[in-house]
């Protein structure tokens, strides 16, 4: 009997070891047809796996963020996605190192992270938000051939010496030009009592150029029609760029006495305000990517092409052009294309402001002629046609 | 006015279901330090229920064609499926309690630290980030009760009450109201009641009657987990735009802190979670409430630091407790592990 059993069980192991061996085959296949079906295809960047892994353990492109989600459906997402797709499109290894504490990770957190992605064979990080300066001046003295791209940063210096650290490229963006437009747009459209809430407590300098740039598009606008616009401008929440409920109850608040549009600055901060504003049947203002697909209550989005930007800089590394922009910070604005408004057919929700009306006034940023203020320190002036409420 | 009142239901159905939830665990003798743990764990469950069925696409259909009775009954199943895991989660506790005979502050305490890591992990395995969201939309599209979803027109006057209980509401506010309700007329009026109240207080004298006392705690701490399973889900829909990520605010232990506020008792805790739900709102809105309807924001312009509203609700809750826990009296058996030799 019990020479029976064991027969039994060795046999029952070996068919299902065959079953196992089959499987492994038939799923090759398949990976190969759908490889072939998707190079013919344009592959968008949803399209593309988060977690891929590679044959020897290496990955040669790897990603850090510093706070906030991955999938934050705004400024880290949107990174990634230029990450992703230039790994994808050139049969490149990549992963996303997320720095340990979530929301409260320290600069330390941040140092560990890259150095992972160093360790792990990357060939360059894309290390995206501002927080990221300490650590990537660690992180880039003690791994010099390893290339650094600091997305929303500039050139940094080695720790106390002048010289500018080769191995780390600083990508900047003109916020102000599409906070402007999109300040701009939501006046031209009708709407006269605004919002902003920011994220990274008024310490971000780009949401503070944002921030900035709507006000003056938003004044703008106002002048050319001759009406009074009001806005409240708040930096209380989201000081790591997440959602919370007191946010989503200062939002409701807003939208409650008359505002009508709020434009959320700040990755995750997405979620309360657009709760907000559906419950309210308000609209909100979408931040560095275009969020017309999250919401339907977006009605545009200020963006600025950081998944290019992440591509552009990468690509310099495997093209040997990486001393174009490795120790320099690299400014992009509306002259290079990378910031605007979205005008696809979807995603463009207003009404009465024209998309012919936003080239021409794109047209009027990028030839220089209508200069937007950058210095967000002159914030709180007197404005023509509009009622700053900070709160 | 709505605005307030509004607000601040949001804030307090939450707590006060929790709050009934360690209220059903204590009277039957059974110390629920765990209720953030639960709540963390019945938020996950639920919004990870709503993000597959809609990933599932089974009620697409219903959205699609503004069918909000369907949608609703989305809602309530996904509130079921929380307080179903919320108590199998809870039995953690019974079963360590009652069986093993530990010490239940400490069974409490293990189950909130366990909570958070374990729900972190699974949203990390599930969605490859720190926040599990719903696959689509947003909880106001797909749940709430607006009046043009009733069938009203847009510009419709309601009325006061109308437009506070019919519009921009949430159908889990009225459910955990209703339950709320239900559940204190259980406690104080039916032979169940009854027994379990008796056991949390002598549970020797209980057993000599006949009650079975182990059963009895197990009812009891699962009926708590259930509630605060359900809690976590709605505190999640209503504040948090169905997203968790492994945190509750401290809700939890808030609920902790009105129960003792509310001395154990159902209609103290109904008002001490509205108290406490009312200065949480006003700490986040006080720039945009108007009292009286008269254009004034009288909060915002008297002048007071932001920083001083926002640390009411807890400063309330210090005063006021200071002043009334002299009087509170825990039942005498909670905590005590259940010996049938001891007299």
């Amino acid at each position: 009997m019990k020479k029976f059993l064991a027969l039994a069980l060795a046999l029952v192991m070996s068919l299902s070891l065959v079953a196992c061996g089959g499987n492994t085959t038939t799923d090759t296949t398949q990976n190969d047809d759908t490889t072939d079906d998707q190079t013919t295809q344009e592959v968008t960047a949803d399209d593309i796996e988060d977690n891929m892994t590679s044959e020897d353990g290496t990955y040669e492109v790897a990603f850090v963020t510093d706070v906030g989600q991955l999938k934050d459906k705004s400024f880290n997402e949107g990174t990634w996605n230029g990450v992703k797709l230039y790994a994808y499109n050139n049969g490149l290894s990549y992963k996303y190192y997320q720095p340990a504490n979530g929301n409260e990770a320290t600069d330390d957190d941040r140092y560990d992270a890259m150095a992972a992605a160093a360790e792990a064979g990357a060939k360059v990080v894309v290390c995206a938000g501002y927080l990221q300066e300490a650590a990537l001046r660690r992180a880039a003295t003690d791994y010099p051939d390893t290339k650094f791209v600091f997305i929303d940063g500039y050139a940094i210096n080695a720790d106390g010496s002048d010289t500018l650290l080769t191995n780390v490229a600083g990508i900047a963006f003109q916020e102000e030009q599409c906070g402007y437009l999109a300040g701009y747009a939501v006046v031209k459209d009708g709407f006269t009592k605004l919002g902003f809430t920011g994220g990274g407590g008024g310490t971000n300098p780009a949401c503070c150029r944002y921030g900035y740039g709507f006000v003056q598009g938003a004044n703008a606008a106002a002048a050319e029609m001759d009406v009074q616009v009001e806005m409240n401008y708040s930096w209380q929440y989201g000081s790591s760029y997440s959602a919370s409920p007191e946010l989503q109850t200062m939002c409701n608040g807003w939208y409650e006495n008359g505002t009508e549009v709020i434009f959320a600055c700040g990755g995750s901060m997405f979620q309360s305000v657009a709760a907000a504003a559906s419950a309210n049947d308000g609209y909100v203002v979408g931040v560095d990517t275009d969020q017309a697909g999250d919401s339907d209550t977006v009605i545009t989005s200020a963006m600025k092409g950081i998944g290019e930007a992440a591509q552009y800089a990468i690509a310099k590394v495997y093209d040997d052009t990486w001393d174009e922009i490795g120790g320099l910070t690299t400014t992009l604005g509306a002259a290079d294309d990378a910031v605007g408004l979205p005008t696809d057919e979807g995603s463009w929700r207003l009404e009465t402001y024209t998309v012919e009306e936003y080239q021409a006034e794109l047209e009027s940023i990028k030839t220089g002629e209508n200069a937007v203020d950058a210095d967000y320190n002159n914030l709180q002036q007197e404005y023509s046609n509009l009622t700053l409420n900070i709160i | 006015m709505t605005f307030l009142v509004q607000q601040t239901l949001i804030y307090a159905i939450p707590l006060m279901i929790v709050a009934l939830a360690g209220v059903f665990a204590e009277r039957s003798g059974i110390i629920n330090l765990a209720l953030e743990g639960i709540m963390i764990f019945g938020a996950f469950v639920g919004v990870y229920f709503v993000r597959y069925m809609q990933e599932a696409g089974t009620f697409a259909a219903a959205k699609e064609a503004g069918d909000w009775v369907t949608l609703q009954g989305f809602e309530l199943l996904a509130m079921l499926v929380a307080a179903l895991m919320g108590a199998l989660f809870s039995l953690l506790l019974s079963f360590a309690s009652v069986n093993l005979k530990a010490d239940q502050t400490i069974g409490g305490t293990a189950l909130n630290l366990m909570a958070p890591a374990l729900v972190l992990f699974l949203i990390r395995i599930l969605a490859n980030q720190n926040t599990l969201q719903m696959a689509e939309g947003d909880a106001a599209s797909w749940f709430m009760i607006k009046k043009t979803t009733l069938g009203f027109d847009r510009s419709a006057e309601l009325g006061f009450f109308g437009t506070t209980f019919l519009h921009k509401v949430y159908l889990a506010t009225y459910v955990c109201i209703l339950l709320f309700i239900v559940l204190s007329i259980v406690l104080y009026k039916t032979k169940f009641g009854l027994r379990l109240r008796s056991c949390g207080e002598n549970p020797q004298a209980a057993d000599s009657l006949g009650i079975n006392v182990y059963k009895m705690r197990y009812a009891g701490t699962t009926i708590s987990g259930a509630l605060a399973g359900m809690g976590g889900f709605v505190y999640a829909l209503t504040t948090a735009n169905c997203t968790a990520n492994g945190d509750v605010a401290g809700f939890g232990f808030l609920a902790l802190a009105v129960m003792i506020f509310g001395n154990w008792k159902p209609l103290n805790i109904a008002g001490a979670s509205l108290l406490f739900g009312l200065f949480k709102c006003v700490a986040a809105s006080y720039s945009s409430i108007d009292i009286n309807g008269d254009g004034v924001y009288l909060l915002a312009e008297i002048g007071v630091s932001p920083h001083f509203y926002r640390m009411l609700p807890y400063l309330i809750t210090l005063i006021v407790l200071a002043f009334t826990s002299k009087k509170s009296r825990a039942p005498k058996a909670e905590g005590v592990p259940y010996d049938k030799g001891k007299r």
